[in-house]
């Protein structure tokens, strides 16, 4: 009886032992996948969220760079936005910038608005960036990441560039989590403005 | 002696030990090997053996440079041995506590803890609640024992002794049948006291269970971050806001305090003159935070050793410098940069800082420069030295750089370091200047120092198991000071009839008398026992009546 007891004991102890050693190792794999987003050309940074999973995207007001209010709300009417999160100092982001021009003269027919959320930046370094590259679209600035703070609960963003497609009621339709590239953004944008 | 069992084997030595020291299965099976493979893992030898690993293995953890902590440093040490570092990386040792070899260690040390701690405390719950064995049959074999004859009937004196130690605090025994039959043995009552010392012990294995658990939390669902933020700014607690973001293992982004603070004032006092001169006196940086976006906006005067708690998180104040206002025209006159610029406080003291300043939009070449602050600049010897650390005659030196940063592509870039390769230095001296002063770069431009503010850098710890553990670890202390002040001790009484009344025998043992007096006690209270006997004796036939035992005795 008292050995039959030391058996369930030590059963007993193996399982916690095993259930803390699975909680330990499973830890790593957690987080990522999910159902209701499909990855854009095989990346894993690129995802497009299906309908019915499309956080809402928050609204803000900020400060454009040269100076005025811009309201996201007023700005989006209506349209499929595509929001990029930079900085001057980002060296992917300043990789990236010079596609992003381009996208944004390419989709602007298509009446696709683009606004930067220009983060960790000051206004100087900022507007030597957009002439640089030719950025024509406006940006806002956020020098405390607190717009990059309201959108990390709809999205994880975990830093720049990141950049995020925004369908026309709003919802955030897909993503790209570091460095975009022109392929991505066109097939995440081809599926949002078909629909 | 063979009735006097022990109800346990002693509390040091687990079940688990017990079994190990036995032999190897022979021809169990898988089975059976994988019992004794986990009572090997959960032995005290094998425990001990993995501590001695764990800490040999953060031995080089502290002599080779880590990769989290010192990614230069790593580098440096592939620069310097081409042959052997390879050799180190594919080993793990560059970034040990992340290598495989030492997660496996851990882990089997934290098997190894809880199988050991939790089958004992299973066992210590038990032996709490246990009754005390019978009494043996000879009391006068244990360690401490008297006798006297009493004029009580047996069943009556073992009766008085009964009431006499529950009195005292004993948790009786009596023989299962009941009656009081007057054998030839006689009728007994087995006492024991002390079970503080079980409780203690199953409190201080608890609570060890508790600290692993703490600890295993905080590690799982804490997590360490630095931010360096300069006078005026603002940041918010996400991890693009971050400069370094240490999150335990099931932390996502979405599970940082979304607290904002922003830095409103930073002073720093120093000793003016004696011996002491130049030593820090006081560091207040006053803050605006919020606890959350939209939140009521609240002031606090951080300081060393005075944390900032927000939402769970604390805020603390571990380092300070200076960051000097730099404004920079290109060549096409286009300004081009114009912001605080942190400086590191390098290692010659005073606040001496070093920095970087990158200007990668300035055309038609990007400009480059590296510089030294000095808060209070003298001339020794030609050479700027800081004589205190507090601003007051602040001075910069620049040298400065054209061509290719390096920034429009490639791998991210340190804002402290300048990578020179793809460029060429404008001016052989290094441009001396003081606030408001401009100085004319060779090719157009021009770069003004307009003056300096300060930057605080703040740790961010998020640890929801320092509590518990806190508390897990007063309580094993206390577990442990009751397991070891507490006397487990028992007593036996036996009555046998002799004559007109009876003969007593009064046994006692402790298990561990450690702290000693166990002999005393036990001799007073055989006295006192005895006594009481006797004055039961001497009040003539005062029973209860409707005592059936105490009737059938007289």
């Amino acid at each position: 009886m008292f050995r039959a007891k030391r058996r369930t004991v030590v059963v007993a102890a193996a399982a916690a032992a095993g259930a803390a050693v699975a909680v330990l190792l499973l830890g790593g794999w957690t987080g990522g996948g999910g159902s209701g987003e499909t990855h854009v050309d095989g990346s894993a940074d690129a995802v497009l969220y299906d309908a019915g999973h499309r956080p809402l995207a928050p609204d803000f007001t900020g400060t454009t760079l040269t100076g005025s209010r811009l309201s996201f709300a007023a700005y989006r009417a209506g349209k499929v936005v595509v929001l990029n999160f930079w900085g001057s100092w980002c060296v992917p982001c300043r990789e990236e910038a010079p596609m992003l021009a381009v996208l944004a003269q390419r989709y602007r027919p298509a009446g696709v608005a683009f606004l930067g959320v220009d983060v960790r930046d000051t206004t100087a370094s900022a507007e030597a960036f957009a002439r640089d590259f030719g950025i024509t679209y406006p940006s806002v600035t956020d020098p405390g990441s607190v717009i990059t703070l309201d959108f990390t609960s709809a999205v994880p963003v975990a830093g720049t560039p990141t950049t995020l497609v925004i369908d026309r009621t709003g919802h955030i339709a897909g993503a790209v989590f570091g460095t975009a590239s022109y392929g991505e953004l066109a097939t995440i944008l081809g599926a949002v403005t078909r629909s | 002696m063979t009735d006097v069992r022990a109800p346990g084997p002693d509390a040091l030595d687990s079940p688990a030990q017990q079994a190990a020291a036995g032999p190897a299965p022979g021809g169990f099976g898988p089975a059976g090997w994988l019992k004794w493979a986990w009572r090997q893992l959960t032995s005290m030898r094998i425990a001990l053996i993995l501590l001695f690993l764990l800490v040999l293995g953060s031995v080089p953890g502290s002599m080779l440079p880590q990769q989290g902590a010192d990614p230069a440093g790593v580098q440096q040490y592939f620069a310097a041995h081409p042959a052997l570092a390879p050799l180190l990386n594919r080993l793990g040792l560059f970034n040990v506590f992340a290598a495989p070899w030492f997660a496996a260690i851990y882990l089997l040390l934290f098997a190894s803890l809880v199988g050991c701690v939790v089958p004992r405390t299973f066992r210590l719950a038990g032996s709490a609640r246990a009754l005390p064995p019978r009494a043996p049959r000879d009391l006068a074999r244990l360690p401490r024992s008297a006798q006297y004859a009493t004029a009580l009937p047996a069943g009556q004196a073992a009766e008085v002794a009964a009431r006499f130690l529950a009195g005292r605090g004993f948790r009786l025994r009596r023989p299962e049948a009941s009656g009081g039959a007057d054998g030839p043995a006689g009728t007994w009552v087995s006492a024991e006291k002390g079970y503080l010392r079980e409780a203690g012990n199953l409190l201080f294995h608890l609570a060890l269970l508790g600290v692993l658990v703490s600890v295993a939390l905080g590690g799982l669902f804490g997590y360490k971050a630095d931010r360096l933020l300069v006078q005026g700014d603002t940041f918010a607690d996400t991890v693009s806001a971050l400069d370094e973001f240490h999150p335990g293992r099931l932390v996502t982004a979405a599970d940082l305090a979304p607290f904002t603070i922003t830095l409103d004032d930073f002073t720093a006092s120093y000793i003016d003159s004696g011996p002491q001169a130049g030593q820090p006196s006081a560091f207040h940086a006053r803050l605006s935070y919020t606890a959350r976006p939209g939140g009521p906006v609240r002031g606090y005067d951080l300081q060393v050793n005075r944390p900032l708690p927000v939402d769970g998180a604390k805020v603390y104040l571990i380092g300070h410098g200076y960051a000097p206002v730099f404004r920079v025209t290109d060549a096409r006159g286009q300004v081009v940069y114009d912001q605080a610029t942190p400086f590191i406080p390098g290692s010659s003291g005073n606040f001496l800082s070093e920095g970087v300043v990158k200007v990668p939009d300035a055309r038609p070449e990007q400009l480059g420069f590296t510089g030294v602050f000095v808060p209070t600049a003298v001339d020794v010897g030609g050479t700027l030295q800081s004589a205190f650390p507090a601003a007051d005659n602040p001075v910069v030196s620049l040298i400065a750089f054209a061509g290719n940063l390096g920034m429009n592509s490639g791998a991210p870039q340190s804002v402290y370091q300048l990578d020179t390769a793809g460029m060429r230095r404008l001016s052989a001296t290094p441009l001396l200047m003081r606030p408001h002063q401009t100085v004319r770069l060779p090719g157009g431009g021009a770069i003004t120092f307009t003056g300096y503010t300060q930057w605080v850098s703040l740790a961010v710890t998020y640890d929801p198991g320092q509590l518990p553990a806190l508390v897990c670890a007063i309580a094993a202390l206390g577990g442990l000071l009751l397991s070891f002040l507490v006397r487990r001790r028992r007593v036996f009484v036996r009555a046998r009839a002799a004559g007109h009344g009876s003969t007593v025998q009064v046994g006692g043992l402790t298990r561990t008398d450690a702290s000693g007096g166990f002999e005393a006690e036990f001799a007073s209270l055989a006295a006192e026992l005895r006594s009481a006997h006797a004055r039961a004796a001497s009040q003539p036939a005062t029973p209860v009546p409707d005592h059936p035992q105490t009737a059938e005795g007289e």
